[in-house]
């Protein structure tokens, strides 16, 4: 089962599952805001998303990984708007029959999400200054 | 025709605006379109890397426009 949100509140985590007796591996990922962006305090990350665009392409992507990895289900919550310092701006849970496609599956996952899914960043510094996000990725 | 071009993240601080309804003559593309926003951006997005995208959909090689379309040049996006 795929299931795939963009929402502009506080996250909510999917629930732990203890009744599956098939699947061995619940990855569980959160993302969370750091609290410097470019070695400056910042007060909080805003997000903005073309909206029925990100949808799609996060539904997609959704469904194109459990294509490509043996997994079960793949929950996704992606949070727009602004959000605080160590609040969770993505939460992914993953099940698979055991970890290796698991977490493969969760990596590429995040790594695509990240190149493609319409959704930018902003931070606000404490002194007010608004800047573009700044994330290095090594894959 | 008329299209709509959508503006986010890089594309709307260098534009000031949200979105632009701009009416052009027939055969004109995206690339068109393109060079059109990154004139009127004022070099704020000379060195930005813009992808396009036609009615939602990410597109490779320029396409040609017709009445109606919504158009987005993204720059590199920075979900998670």
């Amino acid at each position: 089962m795929i299931l795939t949100e963009i929402i502009p509140a506080t996250i909510v985590p999917f629930p732990s599952d203890n009744t599956r007796r098939e699947e061995g591996a619940e990855l569980i990922f959160n993302g969370r805001v750091r609290g410097t962006e470019h070695d400056k305090d910042i007060l909080f990350l805003d997000y903005e998303h073309y909206e029925g665009m990100a949808e799609q392409e996060l539904r997609t992507l959704a469904n194109e990984t459990a294509g490509k990895f043996p997994i079960q289900d793949l929950f996704c919550r992606h949070r727009i708007g602004r959000i605080a310092i160590g609040e969770t701006s993505l939460h992914v849970v993953i099940w698979s029959r055991h970890r290796k496609e698991g977490i493969e599956a969760m990596t590429y996952f995040i790594r695509e999400l990240k190149k493609r899914v319409p959704i930018w960043k902003w931070a606000v510094l404490v002194s007010g200054e608004r800047v573009p996000s700044e994330c290095v990725h090594q894959d | 025709m008329r299209i709509t071009v959508k503006c986010f993240s890089q594309v709307r601080y260098a534009l000031e605006k949200d979105e632009l309804s701009l009416e052009l003559g027939p055969g004109k593309d995206t690339k068109d379109v393109e060079d059109l926003v990154r004139e009127h951006a004022n070099k704020k997005l000379d060195g930005v890397l813009l992808r396009t995208a036609v009615n939602r959909v990410y597109i490779k090689e320029p396409q040609e426009l017709k009445d109606g379309d919504e158009v987005a040049f993204i720059p590199p996006v920075q979900g998670g």
